[in-house]
């Protein structure tokens, strides 16, 4: 019995990785997760003022560092902002004198379909999520995922009503990013640890600390450009290497994901 | 010779249809709470592993081959619902009920420590596997992060629910005749 629900297992996981999103293994995921995502909705939703309790009183003890965090951050802003307002009227002023229309961060043909967060991985290994949003609701597979904050990650399966979404730290996560102000690109991937890091950004290009990475929408990727992904932590170089090594602060707190919002096209 | 063991006797029999009933609400409990409350509950960066502890309880409680078959259908059930590789948590969790079970049967499962010793060896193969699967799977797995950062705060996290979620599980199939599902091998 217990040899044959091993072969069973090995047997599943085999089918699973050699059909196509549509084969067998696919559709009986899809008809279960129909009966097990309201369940899940309904326990996201009924445990999340203890999950709340929980976070009020982790937040307690993060207080005190992210207090000092912040006024560093807020006085770089403030420091930035007058900067940024005189650029932004040049910009106004040259997109006038050119004709150009104002182009927000999402450009238009572009709606949010909103949904929340009802499972997530414990596991080491992966970092994703799954969302009660799905086919039905006009999501699609590589469609991606924000919240306030910024980027959260892209959809890898979609099923009727749910979607698994691929966050970015991830480490099979790899976006195309551009580094604002500068327009350095490069890639920016995810780890095993959850840590994000800006790849093949070359040593002549100039980053610095506290500067915002945000998506590069190219043509041939799904993401739009000007998503917030995050802010260089840190960049250091080596004479061995080609690149830069730079650390990426993400703006998303990934461990309090709970509404996030599919951009469908 | 163990209670538990005494209890079970040496016949296999089907379990009821009430026993069925409470097997099936302790693993869509755990499956729902793994997918659901787990993820908030980050301590020494690991997470509490309900659908484990649950299907070592009762592989403790219901012996080996009741387990093993808890450990599949619990392993499919987390895997569907997290979207995650089909077959890969069902692999594992039937090796864990089933080892639970053998353990269970060539101890005294009276004793106090018995869940505690089973959780953190189930702990430790379940950790294994999945790296070795990752592996397999041309994941990233670095020996430092594996060992520091998901074996040993785990295996930490684990031992420290082991005896409530074994207690929690013994409390929902009480009443249900433990010796109807169990067969102790021979």
């Amino acid at each position: 019995m217990v040899v044959a629900l091993l072969l069973l297992s090995v047997a599943l996981l085999t089918l699973y990785f050699r059909e196509s999103g549509s084969g067998v293994s696919h559709r009986v995921q899809e008809v279960v997760l129909e009966v097990v995502t309201p369940l899940q909705t309904g326990t996201a939703r009924a445990t999340k003022p203890f999950r709340d309790g929980w976070h009020w009183v982790v937040d307690l003890f993060r207080a005190k560092s992210e207090n000092a965090a912040l006024r560093r951050e807020v006085e770089q802003l403030r420091a930035g902002l007058a900067n940024k307002l005189l650029v932004e009227a040049e910009n106004a002023e040259l997109r006038r004198l050119v004709g150009l229309r104002d182009d927000l961060v999402y450009p238009k043909g572009v709606r949010f379909v909103t949904g929340r967060v009802v499972a997530r991985s414990t596991s080491a290994w992966y970092s994703t999520v799954t969302i009660n949003v799905g086919s039905a609701d006009g999501v699609r597979r590589y469609d991606p995922v924000v919240n306030g904050a910024g980027l959260v990650g892209r959809v890898m399966q979609v099923t009727r009503d749910a979607a698994q979404v691929m966050l970015i730290t991830d480490q099979q996560s790899y976006i195309d990013a551009v580094v604002e102000p500068g327009g350095a690109q490069g890639l920016v991937a995810g780890s095993v640890t959850g840590d994000l890091s800006l790849q093949y950004v070359g040593k002549d290009e100039k980053v610095k600390v506290g500067q915002y990475v945000v998506s590069a929408g190219r043509a041939s990727t799904v993401f739009v450009r000007g998503i917030p992904i995050g802010v260089v932590e840190s960049v250091s170089s080596r004479e061995v290497e080609l690149y830069q090594t730079i650390a990426v602060r993400p703006f998303v707190d990934f461990g309090r994901l709970d509404l996030v919002q599919v951009i469908v096209r | 010779m163990s209670r538990r063991r005494r209890e079970a006797g040496h016949e296999a029999a089907w379990p009821t249809g009430a026993e069925l009933a409470r097997l099936l609400a302790v693993l869509v409990a755990a499956v729902v709470l793994q997918t659901t409350a787990a993820p908030h509950f980050r301590l020494w960066g690991a997470y509490p592993d309900f659908a484990l502890l649950a299907v070592v309880a009762v592989g403790l409680l219901r012996g080996a081959e009741a387990g093993a078959v808890f450990g599949f259908f619990t392993g499919m059930l987390s895997g569907i619902a997290l979207m995650e590789p089909f077959g890969l948590s069902a692999f594992v969790l039937v090796l864990v009920g089933y080892l639970a079970g053998r353990y269970a049967e060539t101890s005294d499962a009276g004793a106090g420590h018995v869940p505690f010793v089973a959780v953190l060896a189930a702990a430790f193969v379940s950790q294994v596997l999945l790296a070795t699967a990752q592996f397999l799977l041309s994941r990233e797995v670095p020996a430092g992060f594996f060992l520091g950062q998901v074996l040993a705060p785990s295996l930490l996290l684990e031992a420290l629910l082991a005896v409530p979620a074994y207690l929690a599980v013994r409390a929902a199939l009480r009443g249900g005749g433990e010796a109807s599902v169990a067969r102790v091998a021979r």
